[in-house]
């Protein structure tokens, strides 16, 4: 599915796997493509959501106010309104397997990676962007994936946070359809 | 933590935040120790289908869990 991605495209989905695992994501979401997207300097899709006049700043903030996922924690002071003693816990599981056998447990660190590696999945509304990316590109007559299409992809995405982000910063599909357009235009004009 | 009155009042709470923050908890807590005992009798030459016995799942959903954490 790659092959067709330019350099930026690759590298924004490269970096929104690590967008999603320092959330400590299960999953990468529409969310971290979109975070990918403004990790990666002077893309054509930033220039776009410039054209929006977005604010870059407040959209990441949105980002990590959504859902932050992974495991949950374990915190004693909630375990203790249930009468879990969460030192006691812990002083057992040491005398069985240890000192330090529970905090050792990929589950209490929260680690997603076992043998993988820590490979992230792509969560279903992030792949169909990916996918409408493609059909983005190609009803544009354009031969590549370059980050606007993925940018147009998260907005037709419309059960992606991305998309609600977005929308709510005044973005919507067919404006940025036609300023991709404009600038792809004009990009091929000046060389 | 020693003082019961407190535990038992915030047991109790009807706040869904300090509920549902005591469920999260918990089942961090369950899966940390459910890793240990997993590990631990894997360690010991027990075969998938004892240990899912003894958890009360089936084989393929213990061993599709922790297949890939090595055990």
């Amino acid at each position: 599915m790659f092959e067709r991605f330019t350099g930026n495209a690759r590298q924004a989905v490269v970096e929104a796997q690590r967008e999603a695992r320092e959330r400590n994501a299960e999953a990468i979401r529409s969310e971290h493509l979109l975070a990918g997207i403004y990790a990666v300097p002077d893309t054509l899709a930033v220039t776009v959501l410039e054209a929006f006049s977005v604010d870059r700043d407040a959209v990441v903030r949105e980002i990590d106010r959504l859902r932050p996922g992974g495991r949950p924690a374990i915190d004693p002071e909630a375990l203790s309104t249930l009468g879990i003693d969460l030192d006691e816990v812990r002083r057992q599981a040491e005398e069985a397997f240890g000192p330090g056998a529970l905090d050792r447990t990929r589950a209490a660190r929260g680690d997603k990676g076992g043998w993988f590696g820590g490979h992230i999945p792509f969560e279903r509304s992030a792949k169909k962007a990916l996918e409408l990316a493609l059909r983005e590109a190609i009803n544009l007559e354009h031969n590549y994936i370059g980050t606007e299409h993925v940018l147009l992809g998260l907005l037709r995405t419309e059960d992606g946070a991305a998309h609600h982000v977005l929308s709510a910063h005044g973005v919507s599909l067919a404006p940025a359809r036609v300023i991709v357009e404009e600038l792809v235009r004009r990009r091929r004009k000046a060389g | 933590m020693s003082d019961a009155t407190k535990v038992a009042a915030a047991a109790s709470s009807r706040d869904p935040a300090v509920g549902l923050a005591a469920v999260a908890s918990l089942r961090g807590l369950l899966e940390s120790l459910e890793e240990l005992q997993v590990s631990n009798a894997r360690e010991q030459g027990w075969s998938w289908q004892q240990i899912a016995d003894a958890l009360r799942v089936s084989r393929q959903a213990v061993h599709k869990k922790y297949r890939r954490y090595g055990f």
